[in-house]
């Protein structure tokens, strides 16, 4: 039995973000709008964060029927927590929290220029429809849900419309999203034609009955609709363009949660609805793999050469969704020999990185809106010495970076490690090419990793160190205390998620239905355990998050214990100076490194894959003597290879045979009663030779 | 062995790494120099350089922050963790159950991170030379490196660092195809790794061709001895680890083979340690620094070397 509690719960939540989706449209003035948006709003999300705690701490599926609408059987609304739900919930919780925290001292940014309230309320539609989506349990309200989620974010991202780009990344990501929209539906129309039921309910009955061309299908349509969704390569295009597009809160949402919400469904439907049981599922499997490492690999290569901070965060997007892919992939395969053990490693991993990902990269668009807001330019070109101006959100923008290169102590780091723990077990499986395949997908993964480590450098070296590049960052500001409010809690889970890795790994455990001690101790504060067996050998590989920081504060002790020693003799002191400038006199700000510079040799290693375009001009002081310049400019610029080899040849198809339908639109009346007689003639010859 | 009597040995071998770190760094300087037909400096001449920066005065630039004062700190922070992890000396530590041959990578890469980051924090061009070098050699350098890790972990089971150096232990002299494929990208990279030539000059500060040293130019006094000594001790370690787990001969293949073999082991590791450093410094005086985007055909070369040893070992 579930306690009673659950059942208000729910209703609460509903009615909190319609309250703040309602109450700031009463108010006329800009701070009392953003106070009665964004305060229900975090309350209702950290009721989310308790709600699904609860059932996650209860192992029990919570059902709920709305009384409202269940007068209308056929569009009843019939609520399904289970723990994967429940865990996705729990991540939509866990950013919407500090997100909206957040909002509250970054909506006055808008004020007077834009309507504060419209921001408000669509954020809470926003993410009361996420919130929705995960908990719902049919095919209709899945898919209105899903829709209205889908509408809330593409207004969030034309909300600053009078710039024509944001303009066109709406339409792009409006056009996407329905692409990949498409797709789910035809995936949940065949499990209709094979259960004859549009509940989810029936799905999860049935899916030990697909054959195995329905499981195929459904699998195929479902990665490609959902993918789109979370920004798999070749379907992330929108990605880059809409999140940057987008207010800075709203970008943390939808990079850190509505992403993940196309992950549910991906998860949704291979735990659920296309369970691979059988060998012949692998290459299902091995599909997501190869889909998640190239993502990994595009986005990361994109992002390394960005100078834009948040078109650089929205290309890590990709990466790690990719990262989150390969990782489901990887259980996939693993589910299909029936290798239990590692298939839920890989599964503990994947969702491990879905939940951390949710947090520093929420953390990450916080801090670059902190940015954005204190200088007015997302170029990082333009900025530079902001750890002086903004100390803090310096300081949490590096708690971010550090999680998400996946370096130790942070939540970045255990879960990467469970991905490579996942790669590492595939020796177990059975089949040559495949063990192959996997390792060689290792590689992609590594280049990721350290590619990615190598661009944090960049944004956040860039970006807070050094000197400033421009007057606007040299006049930054720090941001607002509610904004350091809810880097803080972004920043606070980061760490715990790092450092207490058990707290996550139950949560899992008990969402997925597995057994927690394959893969860590049942003990808090114990180590992350993976096993290997094989031709004799026997070891046990571990990673204890608790034991490592006590060591390294050990260390740090004890060197600062030895430096107070071994120096005590002489007193030192420590001198200001400028920067060493090889002679030449003051430096200016224009001779440091910029983000463009900075990551030129990555551009050029890679120049296969970015095929730069360099333009060179030049200006003469006269036409005879071309040795003395009067100005050189230099345009450098990478290209987008999807968009230029692979959308623009598709839509140039397509219009091409729009345009020729279009000459059956004559304008003349008489050709117009000629289609409407040659269609009754067909029509009744139809209805003739019908048999 | 108790668990207390481990954390003392533990602690006592990490406190030799420590201390010999830059003995190593004196003798790969000795044999550079005398295949150069130099005399060249002491051995110990690494210590009297530390000895004299820590004590001296520190000139710090005013575009700094606090990223460039803490993170030599931090570097010899995660260096000398990350050496508590690895059996250098014995065939064993007793933090294997806490962290693996991943975390010690990572350990590695975060003192990296800091490093590249200090680099910029100067507004110098030199500290970006550096940093921008760096990010594409060490990005290049980890499939090569994980790859590696996959290989050896395939082969000797896992990535706990005391099972694998334990099973090496056990196999003896390493004849599976695969580990020799292993072994040359792993030298590879752990060249790419201590900024050894052709991929980094270590005794240059000429701004065509420096690397970590372009980083680290702004420091100077205590801060610049602990990134030496670090820089020191992550060698010794990487060199031990490559030792250990390629070239176990006189490793005992536990922790309870007596005093007296795990001393002669001790010894062996040390010997081996110095052949391997006396080659590195002498391929040193054998080849050129390699132009900056002829590096990344190299790392490819460890890459392909390390998926040949992976195909050698699932046929």
């Amino acid at each position: 039995m579930t306690p009673d509690y659950f059942s208000t719960l729910l209703p609460a939540i509903v009615a909190l973000f319609i309250l703040g989706a309602l109450l700031p449209l009463v108010f006329r003035d800009p701070r009392r709008e953003s106070i009665a948006s964004f305060v229900p709003a975090a309350v209702g999300s950290l009721l989310t964060v308790v709600l699904s705690a609860s059932v996650l701490l209860s192992h029990q599926v919570f059902r709920f029927s709305s009384p409202v609408v269940a007068a209308l059987p056929s569009m009843s609304l019939s609520f399904y927590i289970d723990g994967i739900a429940a865990f996705f919930m729990l991540i939509i919780g866990l950013v919407a929290t500090p997100v909206s925290v957040y909002s509250l001292g970054y909506a006055n940014s808008y004020s007077g220029k834009h309507s504060v309230r419209a921001l408000g309320s669509l954020l809470n539609v926003f993410v009361l429809s996420m919130v929705l989506v995960t908990a719902t349990n049919g095919v209709f309200s899945f898919l209105l849900f899903w829709e209205l989620m889908s509408l809330a974010s593409f207004l969030l991202v034309v909300y600053e419309h009078e710039k024509e780009t944001n303009l066109r990344s709406g339409i792009t990501y409006l056009v996407m999203t329905h692409i990949g929209t498409a797709f789910i539906m035809a995936a949940f129309l065949v499990l209709y034609f094979q259960t004859g039921s549009l509940s989810f309910d029936s799905f999860r009955a049935s899916a030990g009955n697909l054959g195995p061309f329905t499981k195929d299908l459904v699998f195929v349509l479902a990665l490609v609709g959902f993918g789109t969704k979370a920004g798999l390569v070749p379907m992330h295009i929108w990605l880059p363009k809409a999140h940057p597009s987008a207010p800075s809160n709203v970008s943390a949402l939808m990079s850190g949660v509505m992403l993940k919400v196309g992950i549910y469904g991906l998860v949704r439907v291979t735990l659920d609805f296309a369970v691979p049981s059988s060998p012949g599922d692998a290459w299902l499997g091995m599909l997501m793999v190869v889909a998640g490492s190239s993502s990994a690999l595009v986005g990361v290569l994109y992002a390394s050469v960005e100078h834009d901070i948040k078109r650089a965060l929205a290309y890590h997007s990709v990466e790690n969704i990719g990262i989150i892919v390969l990782g489901l992939g990887l259980s996939v395969v693993f589910m299909s020999y029936g290798l239990e053990t590692i298939a839920a490693l890989a599964l503990l991993a994947s969702m491990y990185h879905s939940l951390n990902h949710a947090v520093f990269k929420g953390l990450l668009f916080m801090g670059a809106g902190s940015v954005l807001m204190g200088t007015g330019t997302a170029d990082m070109n333009k900025m530079g010495g902001l750890a002086k101006k903004m100390p803090w959100t310096a300081l949490f923008f590096l708690v971010g970076s550090i999680a998400i290169a996946g370096l130790p102590p942070l939540n970045g780091f255990v879960s990467e490690w469970l991905t490579l723990q996942a790669l590492l077990s595939s020796y177990q499986v059975p089949n040559v090419v495949l063990q192959l395949s996997i390792g060689f997908a290792s590689i992609a993964l590594a280049l990721t990793v350290g590619l990615a480590s190598a661009t944090f450098v960049k944004l956040f070296g860039i970006s807070f160190l050094s000197r400033p590049r421009s007057q606007a960052a040299e006049e930054a500001t720090e941001a607002p205390v509610s904004m350091i409010a809810g880097m803080t809690i972004a920043g606070s889970l980061c760490v715990a998620l790092g450092v207490l890795p058990f707290v996550a790994t139950s949560a899992i455990a008990s969402g997925f239905g597995f057994d927690m001690g394959l893969v860590s101790s049942y003990a808090p504060f114990g180590p992350l355990t993976v096993g290997y067996a094989a031709d004799g050998l026997r070891s046990v590989s571990s990673l204890s998050m608790p034991m490592v920081l006590l060591l390294t504060g050990s260390v740090g002790a004890a060197l600062l214990g030895f430096a107070a020693v071994a120096g005590s003799g002489k007193k030192t002191v420590t001198r200001p100076y400028v920067t060493w400038e090889g002679g030449f006199g003051a430096l200016g700000e224009r001779t440091q490194y910029t983000a463009t510079s900075l990551s030129q040799p990555i551009r050029t290693v890679f120049k296969w894959f970015f095929r730069p375009h360099t333009t060179v001009e030049r200006d003469f002081f006269s036409d005879s003597n071309h040795l003395i310049k009067k100005s050189v400019s230099v345009y450098s610029e990478t290209r987008e290879v999807f968009e230029d080899d692979l959308y623009s040849p598709a839509l140039r198809g397509v219009v091409y045979v729009l345009d020729r339908m279009r000459r059956l639109q004559t304008g003349k009346i008489n050709s117009y009663l000629l289609y409407m007689m040659v269609a009754t003639i067909a029509l009744l010859v139809l209805v003739v030779f019908q048999p | 062995m108790t668990s207390l009597a481990a954390d003392v040995v533990s602690a006592l071998q990490v406190g030799a790494v420590v201390a010999l770190a830059p003995l190593l760094t004196g003798i790969m300087r000795k044999v550079k120099a005398r295949t150069q037909k130099r005399m060249g400096a002491s051995v110990f001449q690494p210590y009297y350089e530390l000895s004299k920066l820590w004590v001296k005065d520190e000139v710090v630039s005013e575009s700094t922050s606090w990223i460039f004062s803490s993170t030599p700190w931090i570097v010899a922070v995660a260096t000398v963790t990350a050496a508590f992890f690895v059996p250098v000396f014995l065939p064993f530590s007793p933090f294997s159950a806490a962290g693996d041959l991943l975390l010690v990578v990572g350990l590695l890469a975060l003192a990296r991170f800091f490093t590249m980051l200090a680099g910029i924090d100067a507004a110098s061009a030199f500290g970006g030379i550096g940093t921008s070098r760096e990010m594409m050699i060490s990005s290049l350098v980890e499939p090569g490196l994980f790859l590696t890790i996959f290989v050896v972990s395939l082969t000797l089971g896992g990535t706990n660092l005391t099972s694998l150096v334990v099973a090496a232990a056990k196999t003896g002299v390493v004849i599976a195809p695969s580990m020799l494929f292993a072994l040359i990208s792993l030298f590879v990279i752990i060249l790419a790794e201590t900024g050894r030539l052709p991929f980094d000059n270590p005794a240059t500060h000429l701004e065509l061709t420096m690397v970590h040293e372009a980083m680290v130019l702004e420091y100077s006094g205590r801060s610049l001895a602990l990134l030496e000594w670090s820089q020191s001790t992550k060698q010794l370690v990487l060199l031990a680890l490559l030792v250990n787990l390629f070239l176990p001969l006189g490793m005992p293949t536990s922790i309870e083979a007596g005093v007296t073999m795990l001393g002669l082991g001790s010894v062996a590791v040390l010997l081996k340690v110095c052949l391997l450093a006396a080659v590195v410094a002498y391929v040193e005086t054998r080849v050129a620094k390699w132009r900056l985007f002829r590096v990344p055909d190299l790392l490819a070369v460890a890459i392909a070397v390390a998926m040949v040893g992976m195909v050698f070992f699932y046929l």
